[in-house]
């Protein structure tokens, strides 16, 4: 307690943390070097953008132990009790509701992801977004309605898909002759200045980003579901 | 000035069926009278404050705030939506799982049952 009251006031633009020179020249340089206006994203994807790399991997990792550890093959073992499931009747005002509203998410998650280098967003949440509109199908009709769309083969490569893509964008700034990961080489191949394809890289590897989170959360939504059998559950 | 009363109007309204809703989820006595609570209530009140926040948003016009003022009505849209979906089948499942309904006898025996 004594020494939180010894922390600098919320906001207080004297604080270490908001006049070391860092900060100062994300908050100055950002816009000018890499033309994105968001500089959270902008140090995210580009400035830090093997850290996010291997964040991606981490939630593929994730996705890999929990499939590892929830999934279960063959018939269904006698010892778990069976659980008690609700008769899957279609209700009707559930499932019209969802028919109109699931594009609509997914719409927005589009957005979310598109727009993640201009307003709050990008590829995390977006992905997030993505997925919880299967888990909604999920929920509304039942599992195999939505494994109809993301069964369990396309998750692995979706997941896969995406750390492909955020990669391929590293060793392709090798590939031309820079920095693992240094975007501004690709203007090369992209046709814009260096300082755009910077935003247009970051655009690229958030979209990666997002196919690994959409496949890992339907992916953990699914085995938990079912008890890791993928046949019936919620 | 016109803006900001009917906001302050909107979303005081709004606090109070927000209170109403809140009150309902504690004293009714059953699940579904309770859903029947927050149900009606959150959608109400939430269409209200929002409501009230767009039109605050249009205090001095422009296209910005404009934008703005759209996007807060399109969420209002969609919790009016969601909302009464989400009652509607969480009192399916209470019915589907055998929740018991409240009459007026309860309220005389013991009030657990």
């Amino acid at each position: 307690m004594s020494a939180v009251s010894d922390f600098p006031d919320w906001g207080d633009p004297h604080s270490p943390a908001n006049s070391y020179r860092l900060s100062q020249g994300y908050i100055t340089d950002t816009f000018p070097q890499t033309s994105v206006p968001n500089m959270v994203t902008a140090v995210l994807a580009d400035y830090r953008g093997y850290d996010t790399m291997f964040e991606t991997v981490v939630i593929f990792t994730a996705g890999i132990a929990i499939i590892g550890i929830l999934r279960r093959y063959g018939p269904k073992d006698k010892v778990i009790p069976e659980q008690k499931l609700y008769k899957k009747e279609p209700d009707l005002i559930v499932e019209t509701t969802c028919r109109l509203m699931i594009p609509i998410i997914q719409l927005f998650a589009l957005y979310v992801v598109a727009h993640g280098h201009h307003s709050p967003g990008g590829g995390f949440q977006g992905g997030v977004i993505f997925g919880a509109s299967f888990i909604l199908l999920a929920l509304a009709r039942d599992l195999q309605a939505a494994q109809k769309w993301v069964p369990e083969s396309r998750i692995l490569k979706l997941a896969g898909t995406g750390i492909f893509i955020y990669a391929g964008f590293g060793f392709l700034c090798l590939l031309l002759g820079s920095n693992f990961l240094d975007y501004a080489i690709l203007h090369k191949v992209m046709g814009v200045t260096p300082i755009e394809a910077r935003s247009h890289s970051m655009l690229g590897v958030e979209i990666g980003v997002a196919f690994t989170v959409t496949a890992i959360m339907f992916s953990i939504y699914s085995n938990l579901a079912s008890n890791g059998y993928m046949k019936e559950g919620l | 000035m016109i803006n900001e009363i009917i906001c302050i109007v909107m979303v005081l309204s709004g606090l109070l069926f927000f209170v109403g809703g809140a009150i309902g989820i504690i004293r009714f006595p059953d699940f579904y009278t309770r859903m029947h609570a927050a149900g009606k209530g959150d959608t109400m009140s939430v269409f209200l404050i929002l409501m009230g926040m767009a039109i605050y948003q249009l205090n001095d016009f422009s296209l910005a705030n404009l934008l703005v003022a759209g996007k807060i009505f399109f969420i209002t849209i969609f919790i009016m939506w969601a909302g009464p979906t989400s009652t509607h089948a969480l009192i399916k499942a209470g019915i589907d799982e055998g929740q018991k309904v409240w009459t007026r006898k309860d309220e005389k025996g013991d009030p657990e049952a």
